[in-house]
């Protein structure tokens, strides 16, 4: 029974039943959309900044503007403050409560497979897999997780778009086979946690009340589509400029844009620029 | 009038004129906690008659044989009305939950040798075969205080006045036979056979559109604080999932995504007025 | 040990439809104990089936010179004065309050522009006196007192015995009297059988349709509650008196009503002109089609009154078997207006027709017959007559100093003739006389359940026997009668029916045929009689049917047969009316004694259960007329009609497509 769950939890969840699930359907907007949602045009820069390849004299625009941007947020002060609270554990909470929330239901699209239903389970699904391919990118990237990388390329702050695209590529030489599973895992995981906030966002406004009528629930339904379309692009063009980066160009870039800052490659302390950065990825 | 034909054991004359079989693969279960089983029978239905699906159990009742020929118990299930206004025979027909009285075979099974699949509904404890044990439903209602508190029965005068607009739509949440269709195809309300877990077990989409129809009468709505108590508690209105399957199988067509919605924007501001009025 | 021993005085209430729950919600407010008992939730109640409006006198009406005298005078009219004027005068008069009162609880009636109750006109009426919650005017009125009794049932005041069935009134004889003082009934789940101690049982159980196989009832509507109170003594009133209505669509399991409406804007009711014709309807060419009823009555064609319009469609099938493929059916034909139309007038109705029947009624000939509608007769009941002075308002039609009603907390208000035996709603014969009219079969449901219930608080706070006071033997025999049913029946179980003589669902369709045939729109006494004969055949048949379940949990099939075997009792009590009753009134139609005879029939029909023979016994009693004389039911040469009830669907649609 999905409800014995509720008694055996305990009386904490059933007495701030109501609270928790506003701060669960909070919490996947603000922070963590959000967080996405500016994730997601940062590494994105990778591709939309080509446009600035004059500014960086004819350099890789893309992998310079990344590298820019990543260096603001290494600005950042209290950086680890603001990803403990406005992050890990906004995610860590949402995550939690979201696959106990998602155990009391039981899909039944075999007899309903109407396409509102496809989204409820879908949400679930993505729900899954996203903290499991949010798992993967945080270990890999920000824990140094590397032997879960192909070819064993460990990220550096430094070296943004060139460790990232050899991460997704599995290695330095070009796509390898194991590169390319890696790439499409990336796809379907930036791809899933897109619907997710898309679909949230729709649900979230009838949860809260905001929409109430079947004609205000379709045109909000209009509005977090095209959210959803425009951050697939982002996430779409993230994940092929990456894994289509050359990281030996992207490399060039970065140590321009590194020497513009100031600031010198050979001084870094890359377990600092680890740390500063993991909340670009 | 078109008397019911019991079913013939002699099939080779089933295709004369508009007459033809159909067959039901019947899920059957004798009784709560034994075991289920599937029994096919072979039924006489003609063209144009109007037989639904209860016409046809009925016909099985008269000789429960299988189609083939094994003697066995008539068919259990519920009817009332027969009109697809009291709810009882609510039921899974080829897997979707519906009023079987309102299945009609020339539309379900339309050839001859077509199957009907029946199957009892999977939210509720069974009783026998097609009949389930819906009482939880009616409990709910007393959780979410479906009533008008009026003074008492005697006369004092008429109730308060109400716009076309307002009545309308209340009349149709108002129009809910508690038939349990919402229910069955809600990804988020399981069976839970355990009553003293009702009171904390998800309250579906029936009661929300009860919730609706009360917190707009004038007087009714003296109890809305109860109601949305109820709706913010364990089991209320944000156990909802958005599957929206609820509105689809409503066969009153009952807006019931409106409902939770206008439920939850109710339970909103009530949980922000709660939170600082430090209650 | 039978349930409610306790010293707190209770009242068992059995159904839990209009009158049921008005007379539960009532008793409860009296501070009365109530244990409710429902073969089904009560919320599934056959008052669900009802749609278009409740009656009342209204400021609207009052002003254009309605009255709650002109609602009773037609109420009697409408019913052929068969009904003793008391309590049709106490009904109409307490309609507008128990308009009121539904309307507080919430009945989402239809409103006018400023937020006023809607009003609509019905027939039996020149005014608009019809309040109406859209098309399920029935199903709305008893969600309200469902909900008000759900309330009393979380107060503690009213418990809830749903899927239990009635079985028998307890009695005990005190001093020569006899009296109820509990009843039997059985879980129809565990099958288990007990005995129920109480200070009255309310019998509103309802009609008895299902004794005319396919009716517009529901499936619960058989009549065995009441047939079982008679078989116990009580007596059984105006049997005959069943309505039909004329256009119903025949389905396979039971008829649903079709619309006057239909015919009011212009449908064309035909047979084909060959005996048995089974062609398309769409292939027969109109000269091959028989306008039956524009050839018979050319003035009014399709819109010959109601009792015609089911008299001549009955002859033509039942009599000259020209029904649609020899069977009793004839079609009424729309196709000939434009879709448009059809959607913008006649919306709902149609709808109702394309779910039920699965065809397009724009497309294709509708199929419809009359159908067995309401019980007008039903158990005898009683009450005190209390004189007052006339209302100048309510009364002002009446040009009489003193009108005469019932006395509210009069203890025998509609009791049966053994005290402590109430019958309220449909299963109450005091109303309606000899048909009803539309809209006020609602009425009286819940005036019954308001107005006896204060009586019945009052009967068993002052009358009924303390509950320890009562012996157990009559609660033991019952339990041992009704047990030796259940064990006689289960004797007789085999798997698989083979022999249709004793299968009691064989039984039940010869039952309803043999009904509706002989005893519904057109009665000779020699056809009653040849039922009558046939009725026997069917209880002797009955006495030995064989059930294919013999098991002991949730048994429909023993709860069936056990009512059949009822059901047919009751038909008795109903053929031997129209047999006795040689005369034509109101439903009652004797093609050999077509006139109305007040001198010999102005008169109640009392069947009375004669033990021995276990034959009814049949004697009439004086109708009690005080109020209004009694005259030619007519409705002008024009409006003829035997039941003026005009059809609820119709305004319905109306509406709902203007």
């Amino acid at each position: 029974m999905g409800t014995l769950h509720v008694t055996q939890t305990g009386s904490f969840l059933q007495r701030h039943h109501f609270l928790l699930r506003r701060l669960h359907s909070l919490s996947g907007i603000v922070p963590i959309g959000v967080f996405l949602i500016v994730h997601l045009t940062t590494n994105a820069s990778v591709v939309w900044g080509m446009v600035n390849s004059s500014k960086y004299d004819g350099l890789h625009g893309g992998a310079a503007t990344f590298q820019h941007e990543v260096n603001f947020i290494h600005s950042l002060p209290f950086l680890i403050l603001i990803e403990i609270f406005g992050l890990w554990l906004p995610i860590a909470f949402h995550s939690i409560l979201g696959i106990y929330y998602a155990t009391t239901g039981r899909s039944n699209l075999t007899r309903y497979p109407y396409q509102d239903n496809w989204r409820y389970s879908l949400q679930r699904i993505s729900g899954y897999v996203g903290v499991l391919f949010i798992f993967y990118h945080v270990a890999t990237l920000r824990w140094g997780w590397t032997f879960l990388i192909p070819g064993g390329t460990k990220w550096d702050g430094e070296f943004a778009a060139s460790t990232m695209a050899s991460a997704l590529q599995g290695g330095t030489d070009g796509m390898t086979t194991a590169g390319l599973f890696v790439s499409l895992c990336y796809m379907i995981g930036v791809s899933l946690l897109v619907f997710h906030l898309a679909n949230g966002l729709w649900t979230a406004a009838i949860t809260w009340g905001l929409t109430v009528s079947d004609k205000a629930q379709r045109r909000w339904g209009l509005v977090c589509a095209g959210l959803g379309a425009g951050l697939m692009a982002l996430a779409w063009s993230a994940v092929i400029g990456f894994a289509t980066l050359d990281p030996a160009e992207a490399q060039l870039a970065e140590e321009h844009v590194n020497r513009g800052h100031g600031v010198e490659p050979a001084h870094v302390d890359s377990n600092v620029a680890m740390t500063t950065s993991g909340n670009e990825e | 009038m078109t008397s019911p034909t019991p079913v013939s054991q002699d099939s080779a004359k089933h295709e004369l004129g508009a007459e033809r079989s159909v067959y039901f693969r019947i899920k059957r279960c004798d009784g709560p906690g034994k075991a289920t089983r599937w029994e096919r029978f072979k039924v006489k239905v003609t063209r144009g008659e109007g037989a639904n699906v209860l016409a046809c159990l009925e016909r099985i009742a008269a000789n429960p044989v299988t189609a083939d020929g094994a003697k066995t118990t008539p068919v259990v299930w519920d009817a009332g009305c027969l009109e697809e206004v009291c709810g009882a025979c609510t039921m899974n027909v080829n897997g979707k939950v519906r009023q079987a009285c309102s299945c009609l075979i020339d539309t379900c099974a339309p050839n001859d040798g077509d199957e009907v699949v029946l199957e009892p509904m999977q939210k509720f404890p069974i009783v026998r075969d097609l009949w389930v044990d819906r009482s939880r439903m009616f409990e709910t209602l007393k959780r979410v205080k479906a009533w008008t508190p009026i003074d008492g029965l005697y006369a004092t005068g008429p109730g308060p006045k109400e716009t076309p607009e307002r009545q309308q739509e209340r009349y149709i949440y108002s129009t809910c036979m508690t038939c349990g269709c919402c229910l069955e195809a809600c990804p988020q309300f399981q069976q839970e056979p355990d009553a003293s877990k009702w009171d904390t077990s998800f309250v579906g989409a029936n009661a929300i559109g009860q919730v609706q129809l009360f917190n707009e009468h004038p007087t009714a709505k003296e109890l809305a604080p109860e109601r949305l108590d109820a709706m913010t508690a364990a089991g209320g209105v944000s156990e909802c999932g958005n599957a929206q399957n609820c509105v689809k199988v409503c066969p009153k067509e009952i807006p019931l995504t409106d409902a939770i919605a206008a439920v939850g924007r109710a339970a909103t501001i009530h949980g922000i007025k709660r939170f600082f009025q430090g209650k | 040990m039978a349930a409610g021993s306790g010293s707190e005085k209770r009242v068992i209430v059995i159904g839990g439809g209009l009158a049921g729950l008005a007379a539960s919600a009532r008793l409860a407010e009296q501070g009365i104990q109530v244990d409710l008992f429902s073969i089904a939730p009560v919320k599934r109640s056959h008052s669900v089936c009802a749609q278009g409006g409740i009656n009342a006198c209204n400021e609207v009406a009052r002003q254009q010179g309605f009255s709650e005298w002109a609602h009773m005078d037609e109420t009697l009219y409408g019913g052929d004065f068969l009904a003793d004027q008391p309590p049709v005068y106490e009904m109409t008069h307490w309609a507008p309050k128990i308009i009121d009162l539904l309307d507080r609880m919430g009945v989402p009636f239809n409103r006018t522009f400023e937020g006023y109750r809607d009003l609509r006109l019905f027939g039996g009426s020149l005014f608009k006196r019809t309040h109406f919650a859209g098309a399920t005017t029935g199903q709305q009125l008893l969600y309200a007192l469902d909900e008000q009794v759900r309330r009393a049932e979380q107060d503690g005041m009213v418990t809830k015995y749903e899927f239990w069935e009635f079985l028998w009134p307890v009695t005990e004889e005190v001093d020569g009297e006899r009296r109820c003082v509990g009843m039997v009934a059985q879980d129809l789940r565990t099958m288990q059988v007990r005995a129920f101690r109480a200070g009255a049982v309310v019998i509103a159980t309802g009609g008895c349709g299902l004794v005319f196989g396919k009716s517009t009832n529901s499936v619960s509507c058989t009549g065995a509650a009441a047939a079982r109170c008679y078989q116990a003594g009580a007596w059984y009133a105006n049997g005959e008196m069943i309505q039909v209505h004329p256009t119903a669509i025949p389905g396979a399991d039971k008829c649903r009503l079709m619309s006057e409406s239909a015919r009011g804007e212009g449908g064309r009711v035909w047979v084909p002109r060959t005996k048995g014709d089974k062609r398309d309807p769409r292939d027969i060419p109109v000269p091959e089609r028989w306008y039956f009823l524009e050839e018979k009555y050319p003035k009014y064609g399709n819109l010959v009154p109601r009792d015609i319009a089911s008299r001549e469609i009955f002859d033509v099938c039942v009599n000259q078997g020209m029904g649609i493929g020899a069977e009793n059916m004839v079609y009424l034909d729309l196709t000939h207006k434009s879709r448009e139309e059809l959607d913008r007038k006649l919306r709902g109705i149609l709808e109702i027709y394309e779910k039920f029947a699965g065809e397009d009624p724009r497309d294709v000939p509708m199929k419809i017959f009359p159908a067995m509608h309401y019980t007008m007769g039903g158990l005898w009941t009683t009450f005190t007559p209390e004189e007052r002075t006339a209302d100048s308002v309510m009364d002002r039609d009446s040009n009489r100093e003193r009108v005469i009603g019932m006395q509210i907390d009069a203890k025998n208000t509609m009791s049966t003739n053994i005290p402590g035996l109430y019958a309220l709603g449909e299963v109450n014969f005091a109303y309606h006389g000899a048909t009803r009219l539309g809209a006020n079969a609602l009425l009286s449901c819940i005036f019954d359940g308001l107005f006896a219930g204060v009586g019945i608080a009052n009967y068993v706070r002052d009358d009924a026997p303390d509950e320890e006071a009562v012996s157990s033997a009559p609660f033991d025999a019952a339990v041992k009668q009704e047990e030796a049913k259940v064990e006689s029946l289960r004797s007789r179980a085999q798997q698989g029916l083979t022999d249709p003589a004793v299968n009691p669902y064989v039984i039940a369709q010869e039952l309803g045929k043999e009904m509706t045939d002989a005893s519904t729109v057109v009665k000779t006494g020699e056809r009653l009689e040849k039922a009558l004969n046939k009725i026997q055949e069917l209880g002797e048949r009955c006495s030995r049917a064989t059930l294919a379940d013999a098991s002991l949990w949730t048994n429909q099939n023993m709860a069936f047969t056990r009512s059949l075997s009822d059901m047919v009792k009751l038909a008795e009590v109903i053929l031997a009316g129209g047999i006795e009753r040689r005369e034509s009134r109101g439903s009652h139609f004797r093609l050999d004694y077509p006139d109305r005879d007040d001198d010999q029939f102005l008169k109640t029909t009392v069947a009375e259960y004669d033990a021995a023979t276990g034959r009814p016994k049949i004697s009439f009693r004086e109708v009690i007329t005080p109020l209004v004389k009694p005259r030619a039911r007519t409705y002008g040469k024009v409006e003829k009609s035997s039941d003026p009830a005009p059809e609820p669907r119709e305004t319905v649609a109306a509406e709902a497509t203007s």
